[in-house]
């Protein structure tokens, strides 16, 4: 019971991060603010869900695979993060140029 | 421009980055041969893969050829230098990074349901010290983890890093994680004397 609260919380309050992330989307002025906002907002959000989840887990092969996927996804949206900033950075140089 | 602060301060004389980057290069271990690495990257793949699918025989229809794949890669491509990962640097880097990946999301999304949008976005430049391959890597994937800090672009020997608020202190939260990073490899005894 009192396990259910805390999960139930955990996600809650990942949910709260996932919306932040999107209302960050779509406030912030340019891309690389909005690249924040996903990298960082949805990558705790989605930590959160995770962490909630693994209390509910029934096995360990449950609790490593959702541990995996957050593994994934961490690494996932900090490296798209930068090779999106990356590519902004030069179609901004050729759009100049 | 900012001068590096973490690690000047430690060494009697400031050693500009790229030639203690290379003094550092040194510390790296010699990758281990060929078959080896295939064969532990085989077993590694083919573990995850098992775990994910719960050892379900029909999922090795795509499990197999991609878990053979992987394997080849590491066998054709070179060998990346290994690193000491050090266990109690590695236990302070998993604090640091959980604090401050909560941090930075709450300051982002502080900022993203503002009425008044408390942004005021920047680039700025900021020297590598740390070695190339996997140090480097965490670093600058970490980077993009602290708060209000973006890792865009690498030119050279700098990263170009994006901030929401270009007054923050960059040098000192980039610093901070520099030493983390070092530590995490073993990779500097003095820059955790001056922490």
């Amino acid at each position: 019971m009192m396990l259910d609260l805390i999960a139930a919380s955990l996600v809650v309050f990942g949910t709260v991060f996932f919306i932040a992330g999107t209302v960050g989307l779509l406030r912030f002025p340019d891309i690389y603010c909005r690249l924040h906002a996903l990298t960082k907002a949805d990558g705790l959000g989605l930590a959160l869900v995770a962490l909630g989840m693994t209390l509910k887990a029934e096995s360990f092969g449950e609790v490593f695979r959702i541990v995996l996927i957050w593994f994934f996804v961490a690494l996932a949206s900090a490296t798209c993060g930068h090779l999106i900033a990356a590519y902004a950075r030069q179609a901004d140089r050729e759009g100049k140029a | 421009m900012l001068d590096p602060v973490s690690f000047s301060e430690a060494s009697p004389a400031p050693v500009p980055a790229q030639v203690r980057a290379l003094q550092l290069q040194e510390r790296a271990c010699k990758p281990p041969p060929r078959w080896p690495r295939f064969f532990i990257t085989l077993l590694v793949l083919a573990l995850i893969w098992g775990v994910l699918t719960e050892f379900r025989l029909d999922a090795m229809v795509f499990g197999l050829p991609a878990v053979l794949a992987g394997a080849g890669l590491v066998f054709l491509m070179p060998a990346t230098p290994g690193w000491r990962i050090s266990p109690s640097g590695a236990f302070r880097f998993a604090v640091f990074f959980a604090v401050q990946s909560v941090l930075g999301a709450i300051d982002v999304a502080m900022r993203a349901f503002s009425p008044r949008l408390p942004l005021s976005p920047g680039f700025r430049h900021y020297p590598l010290s740390l070695p190339m391959g996997a140090p480097r890597i965490v670093f600058l994937n970490t980077i993009t983890l602290l708060p209000g800090t973006l890792s865009a672009e690498v030119e050279a020997d700098e990263v170009i890093v994006h901030m929401l608020d270009t007054q923050a202190d960059l040098a000192a939260s980039l610093g901070a994680l520099e030493v983390r990073v070092a530590d995490l490899f073993s990779l500097s005894p003095q820059s955790e004397n001056s922490k």
